[in-house]
């Protein structure tokens, strides 16, 4: 009852500064919304169930061309139309996982790296259902049950969809379900001999996180009105993953951190000392897997534990 | 049949770069289980070292790539001395050092890109720019000249881990970490080595590749992604493995944009969905590993 309270009032405070943002500031401040969503999914997916998978940020791709192509070429009406885009991304992630999962360690990163190019080239080659090199772009998001959704209304949806994404999360990772992805993390043989079945925690710990990146891709294809191959790289994939270990890889505090400080810092960095933030990035990378392994959120853990024994010393 | 032989130079050529590629991940994987995401941005700034030293500075051929050789074993001996060693000694877990090593692939591209600029730059082939004709064969100068120098380097490396002390302790590393320590073999050293040499075997495919190619500071990725998929084909385990893979992989690529009737981008998809179906059907590769009973 606590727990439902405070998500309801996280709703309130989150939708009501949509509220008070400017067009600029708004655009800054959904992007960073649907960063925190997909972190937060990337964040179970490799740091809970141990996988080191590079294609969360493609399934994010094929949501946003997948309700484009739905609505605009299909003519799909919008809620049919999310249904059938979660229905592709489903699909596709179970085909990806069900022999992927099967791989160990590096093989499953090179499956999904390789799998994440081919996106490219067939996003780059899709003629003018994908829109080629140019993508698709003047496309508004159609009424919804006769309501036009827009402004403030569409970051207050991006906000529910965040904190859905969480409690999703939240209750998965305390779940038997949580515990058995972890267990298969940290050792699959052992896992197994304990009566996990490894290889079914594998394959629905990827399509569901897979499947919350498509729903997070939805959202996304209606914030820029536009979507085309560039946006989906590789590049992102791994601003993803310097996301989660930066912030604290397997806690959910630690995704959003390391969401919200990532995708500001370019932001805030670039007018200061121009193109440089790029490299102020990877020192950045470097010096957490180093030094603090635990990422930012580890650090906060130490400072309160130090806090603590201080305040219990006095 | 013309058209074949006339493109199977070129073929050779490309599968040679990629040869090298996927032996310097070899080099590093094979005795530490580490992949080094950041192989493509060492060939990267091999290439500008060919630039700098080569183009700008007017250095002859042979001293030009014999410096920026040294300066990448010292490149991949530092990678090794500050940013993998530690990770391993504290005893953090494997995905720990190839997290950092894709911090690295950051900081090298990033570095390049500020210090010398975002244009792509010349690097001059070691002949010039002529074509040899060897009867049915013909080829660019640089085509001879990558093939000879991959088979030189593949032989000296397979002799070196067949026939030297070094290069078995190597294999030994390899095959079982934990008895080759306790047999007496340095670890330490033998990692460093091991990131040195794939350096330096990166640095030559940086190298070979530039004249055709121009340094630029966003070569690295290509290359990085078409070596393990070469490794992939070959197998982690030998060192004809690679040579192997790589040169399955231009031919395919190749004889799919001549001949097979697809649009030229879907043929850049080939090589990944030759990666994924290996991995699949395959993931030891052809050449499998030697095991420590044989």
């Amino acid at each position: 009852m606590r727990q439902l309270l405070g998500f309801l009032i996280a709703a309130v405070i989150l939708s009501a500064i949509g509220f008070m943002l400017g067009s600029y500031q708004t655009d800054v401040y959904r992007k960073v919304l649907l960063w925190v969503t997909l972190a937060l999914s990337y964040n179970f997916l490799f740091g809970i169930a141990g996988q080191v998978a590079f294609s969360h940020f493609t399934f994010y791709g094929i949501g946003a061309y997948a309700i484009v192509i739905l609505i605009f070429q299909v003519g799909l009406p919008l809620p049919l139309a999310v249904l059938a885009g979660l229905a592709v991304c489903v699909a596709l992630a179970l085909a990806v996982a069900i022999p992927a999962t099967r791989l160990e360690g590096f093989y499953l990163a090179l499956a999904t790296l390789a799998f994440a190019q081919l996106f490219i080239v067939v996003l780059d080659e899709g003629g003018s259902v994908t829109g080629s090199a140019g993508g698709l772009a003047n496309y508004r998001l159609p009424d919804v049950f006769g309501l036009k959704v827009s402004g403030p209304a569409y970051t207050s949806l991006i906000v529910l969809l965040m904190l859905a994404t969480l409690a999703i999360l939240w209750r998965l990772d305390r779940s038997y379900f949580g515990r058995a992805c972890r267990a298969v993390r940290d050792d699959a043989q052992a896992a197994q001999a304990m009566g996990v079945n490894v290889a079914k925690t594998k394959i629905i710990a990827y399509t569901l996180t897979s499947a919350l990146a498509g729903i997070a891709g939805m959202a996304y294809a209606f914030v820029d009105n536009t979507v085309n191959p560039p946006i989906f790289g590789l590049q992102n994939s791994f601003l993803l993953l310097f996301m989660v270990i930066v912030g604290g890889s397997g806690r959910h505090a630690g995704a959003i951190v390391g969401a919200v400080l990532l995708y500001l810092m370019p932001l805030v960095l670039s007018p200061l000392i121009g193109h440089h933030h790029a490299l102020v990035f990877g020192v950045f990378m470097v010096a957490v897997v180093l030094f603090q392994p635990r990422g930012i959120i580890g650090l906060w853990d130490w400072l309160t534990a130090k806090r603590l024994r201080r305040s219990r010393a006095a | 049949m013309n058209d074949f032989l006339e493109l199977t130079i070129g073929a050779l050529a490309s599968g040679c770069i990629y040869a090298l590629a996927a032996l310097s991940y070899l080099l590093i994987t094979r005795p530490t289980g580490i992949i080094n995401f950041a192989v493509g941005e060492w060939s990267m700034l091999a290439a500008f070292g060919g630039f700098l030293l080569l183009s700008k500075a007017g250095l002859p051929y042979p001293v030009g790539i014999a410096m920026t050789l040294i300066a990448m074993f010292l490149v991949g001996w530092s990678t090794e001395r500050f940013t993998v060693r530690p990770l391993v000694e504290r005893g953090a877990p494997p995905l720990a050092p190839i997290l950092a090593l894709l911090g690295m692939l950051v900081v090298f591209r990033e570095t390049v890109s500020l210090a010398i600029g975002p244009d792509p730059q010349p690097v001059p082939p070691a002949f010039g720019f002529g074509r040899l004709e060897l009867g049915p064969l013909a080829g660019s100068y640089q085509s001879f000249f990558i093939i000879a120098v991959t088979l030189a380097v593949f032989a000296a490396v397979w002799f070196f881990f067949e026939r030297t002390l070094a290069g078995k302790s190597f294999e030994a590393v390899a095959i079982d970490r934990r008895a080759a320590a306790l047999m007496g073999i340095n670890l330490r050293r033998t990692t460093a080595f091991a990131f040195a040499g794939s350096a330096v075997v990166a640095g030559l495919a940086g190298l070979l590749v530039a004249p055709n190619v121009s340094a630029h500071y966003l070569m690295g990725l290509p290359l990085a992604i078409q070596g393990f998929t070469a490794l992939v084909i070959g197998g982690v385990g030998r060192v004809e493995g690679a040579l192997l893979g790589g040169l399955i992989l231009a031919f395919v690529e190749q004889l799919t944009v001549r001949y097979a009737p697809v649009p030229p981008g879907l043929a850049m998809g080939v090589p990944l969905v030759l990666l994924i179906l290996f991995l699949l059907v395959r993931p030891t590769g052809l050449l499998r590993a030697r095991e420590a009973s044989s």
